[in-house]
């Protein structure tokens, strides 16, 4: 793709910003070696066999390595910088080609639900300090290489994108606190041992401690949001304009999640009916969740089906939406890789037919019961149900059988437990989250566009 | 500020201390004996806290004595004691104990309600038990009763024997206060409707005049909400109806049928008047213009005509059409609408804007929606 490249990867001033980058890794990594040289002790290493039976050295000598080379880079980005279309250091070809070709959408939803699936069931694992570092600092060198590459810097560098960078760093940080804090409690709890919070509940005084507290987040966050505010400026554009919509139009970051919805969907559905499920949902959660366990400790064996339901519908169904809405949809609202220039001409086939057009010309191999022009409702109402009436069934089955037949397999133990009216806004409110997923599935699998498509009534779903 | 950080366990202790201090202070001298007296008000909660505290021990034993604990109690006392009647509620006054009960310390009236409300917490099922046994128990005497207890007590004006003359008088005013309110608001409103309709702010001020001079400060203050509640919606509603409007004209002439050669899409009048000009012989074969309306039918944004690939894009969620406008791929769940088109009395083709056709409703039949060329 050289030859197409009219943007150079590299200037100066990039390879200068990213020495500083280096340079803070560098002083990060400086402290965890000397948190790692007081707590993590020795290990053997032998080399494989060169060494003899081995060595003891501490743990911290490999990181103490690893900041050492953190510091040589550094001073590289900061000091040579003659030609910067020569700097080796970048995101090598090698690792940008296979996410280029391995990036759509497909792919990007069943690695966001696999990644779920790996955090919750590596939970002990990569809750550890050591864990916890090795990730940060994996991903600030995935960023700091990925700089290098000009596309990638369009995209994740636009002024209006750096806080959603900050927010996957946020969002990252809390998960993990969650799932350290649970593991702790819950081992502790098959040991038989006191929870952490019951161990150490020291009161403190609303005034000084929370109050003090508060004043100086509140300073932190002043000043964060005017060095912020001074140096990202806010990007201006053209003069709206009715009659031109930008090319990509993107909602503001929260909603991306939404406007990736609405790819799927009717936007009545995901405009309408599924934000709304979405707020009545969560404020049902009181109504719905009849496990006591939890309350004032953190844990999550003992809440496993209602934190895994949150963090699936958080996660991999809004925070992974907003990043694919953010920096992986570009112009026509096309799919585009991290390393990909913003093709406006590119070309995706994304013919998509609807369920009724699967059935009738597909499966039958006859044309779609049509509608006479001018009919009146009652001669139009059996003709269009008659074309629909798979869609229809399937969505009675979804919404009304299917958490009939949960309730006496699956989801047998809550039934008893909640009741009826209970489970069933339980049984719903989960169908709908998972209709989400669903539909993506369908679209993709078999280019499906709605599985009832009555545009005459504008109802489809 | 002496000790670093008291915890809330201390102060809870520190208070209860002094609390028992003051107690035991004061002189018991009730008629009413220890085991009738209140529980100890400390939470169960609180308790293990307090005894580690030596100077909290012995709060309960000197609980507060001389609050009557039940309506129960107090016409028990009533009853039996005859001439007594006075003396829990002077007791209740006189005893510097009593300043230690919130309810009790700040109303020294001291009648039979507010001695039951400090006593031990009752649950409302307990409390209203007692309050009918009492009252099966007093039948018709206990009114008279009451009012006998009234010159003993001639500190305030005792709330109890009040009571039953306003309540049942109450209705009477309140029916009045309707039917001057139901006058006064029919003026006022005539007075509103009339200064809106002859435009006279006199008018509009008078009927504020009336809702403000003859009405309570609550009705006042309300009927102002409602007034001005009004006016505004009032307002809104004019708001609704501009004196000119500046819009672009429904109806346009768009130039000659030789401005759009065959199998083009004409950007011309997008900006202006958001329309595509399309010439096909695309749609069921037959060689047609017509005018669509540069609106997706999915959310409404303004796709983009590409050249290049041949068809019409949406930025916004990807939906995609044809150059006849039928909608074939992203989420839009239809083809785009149609303007209305006919050839002008000139020779020029002219968009009727105020009329659209839709594919789905089979509108695209109808010969005001395309032009034939032959």
């Amino acid at each position: 793709m050289n030859h197409l490249q009219h943007n150079p990867d590299l200037t100066s001033s990039v390879i200068y910003g990213l020495g500083w980058v280096y340079l803070l890794m560098f002083l990060m990594n400086a402290y965890w070696v000397r948190r790692s040289y007081a707590l993590d002790g020795n290990c053997r290493l032998s080399l494989g066999g060169i060494l003899g039976k081995g060595e003891q050295i501490p743990v911290a000598a490999f990181w103490a390595v690893y900041a050492g080379m953190l510091l040589m880079v550094a001073i590289t980005h900061l000091t040579g910088s003659n030609n910067p279309q020569q700097f080796s250091l970048q995101m090598p070809e090698i690792l940008k080609e296979p996410i280029n070709r391995a990036s759509n959408p497909v792919a990007f939803f069943i690695g966001s639900t696999s990644l779920y699936v790996l955090m919750i069931v590596l939970r002990k694992w990569w809750t550890t300090p050591t864990a916890g570092w090795i990730l940060l600092n994996l991903s600030i060198l995935f960023l700091a290489l990925s700089v290098t590459d000009y596309d990638f810097r369009q995209i994740v560098g636009k002024p209006d994108n750096v806080p959603i960078v900050a927010m996957l760093y946020i969002v990252g940080f809390f998960t993990w606190l969650y799932f350290k804090k649970s593991v702790d409690n819950d081992e502790r709890k098959a040991a038989g041992r006191p929870l952490f919070e019951q161990e150490n509940n020291e009161k403190v005084l609303t005034w000084p401690d929370l109050v003090y507290t508060e004043l100086v987040c509140m300073v932190l966050v002043t000043a964060v949001l005017i060095a912020w505010g001074i140096v990202l400026q806010a990007p201006l554009e053209e003069p709206a304009s009715a009659a031109k919509t930008p090319n990509p139009s993107k909602a503001p970051w929260y909603f991306l999640g939404l406007q990736e919805m609405l790819v799927y969907f009717d936007p009545w559905m995901a405009g309408v009916v599924l934000p709304s499920v979405i707020l009545v949902g969560l404020m049902a959660v009181p109504y719905i969740d009849f496990n006591k366990a939890g309350n004032g400790y953190y844990t999550f064996n003992e809440r496993k089906f209602a934190v895994s339901t949150f963090l699936f519908g958080f996660l991999p169904l809004w925070v992974a939406m907003i990043v694919l809405g953010t920096f992986l949809r570009g112009p026509n609202w096309n799919f585009f890789s991290p390393y990909e220039f913003w093709d406006v001409h590119k070309l995706e086939l994304l013919n998509n037919i609807n369920l009724s057009e699967l059935f009738w010309i597909k499966g039958l191999g006859q044309p779609l019961p049509v509608v006479p022009p001018g009919a009146s409702f009652a001669q139009q109402a059996p003709i269009i149900l008659l074309r629909e009436w798979l869609g229809l069934v399937g969505v009675a089955f979804y919404l009304v059988v299917l958490p009939n037949i949960m309730a006496a397999t699956v989801f047998k133990k809550f039934y008893i437990k909640m009741g009826f009216l209970r489970y069933m806004v339980l049984a719903n409110l989960m169908l709908m989250m998972m209709s989400l997923p669903i539909k993506m599935v369908l679209r993709w699998a078999v280019n499906l566009k709605y599985i009832v498509a009555i545009p005459e009534w504008f109802f489809n779903i | 500020m002496e000790e670093k950080k008291p915890s809330t366990a201390d102060i809870l202790a520190k208070i209860r201390a002094q609390k028992a201090a003051a107690a035991a202070a004061a002189p018991t001298e009730t008629p009413l004996s220890a085991p009738e007296t209140p529980a100890p008000i400390a939470a169960p909660e609180s308790a293990p806290a307090a005894a580690s505290t030596p100077a909290a021990a012995p709060k309960p034993a000197a609980a507060p004595g001389p609050k009557p604990t039940s309506t129960k109690d107090i016409m028990a006392a009533i009853r039996s004691g005859g001439a007594k009647p006075a003396a829990t509620p002077s007791a209740a006054v006189t005893t510097p104990a009593a300043n230690l009960a919130p309810a009790a310390g700040t109303t020294p009236v001291a009648g039979a309600a507010p001695a039951a409300v400090a006593g031990p917490k009752l649950s409302p099922q307990e409390m209203l038990q007692k309050m009918r046994e009492a009252k099966a128990a007093a039948g018709p005497t206990a009114a008279p009763v009451a009012v006998a207890a009234k010159p003993t007590t001639p500190v305030a004006a005792p709330p109890m024997p009040a009571k039953p003359p306003s309540k049942a008088g109450k209705p009477a005013a309140v029916r009045r206060g309707m039917a001057s309110f139901a006058t006064v608001a029919s003026f006022s409103a005539i007075c509103f409707l009339f200064g809106y309709l002859l435009e006279s702010g006199f008018l509009i001020a008078l009927g504020a005049l009336a809702w403000g001079a003859l009405l309570s400060p609550f009705m006042a203050a309300w009927a102002a909400v409602a007034g001005i509640g009004g006016i505004w919606t009032l307002g809104i509603a004019r708001f609704m109806f501009p004196n000119v409007l500046v819009e672009p004209p429904s109806k346009f002439k768009v130039g000659p049928l030789s401005d759009y050669p065959l199998n083009t899409v004409s950007n011309k009048w997008k900006d202006q008047f958001g329309i595509w000009v399309v010439h096909t012989d695309q749609y069921e074969g037959r060689n047609m213009i017509f005018a669509l309306a540069s609106v997706c039918t999915h959310l409404g944004c303004t796709p983009n005509w590409l050249d290049g690939e041949q068809k019409f894009k949406c930025p916004c969620h990807g939906s995609g059409f044809y150059m006849t406008g039928i909608n074939f791929e992203g989420p839009a769940p239809r083809p785009l609408e149609r303007m209305g088109l006919r050839i002008a009395e000139d020779g020029m083709l002219e968009v009727n804007k105020s009329v659209k056709f839709q594919e789905e409703m089979g509108q695209w039949t109808d010969t005001t929606s395309y032009v034939e060329v032959v």
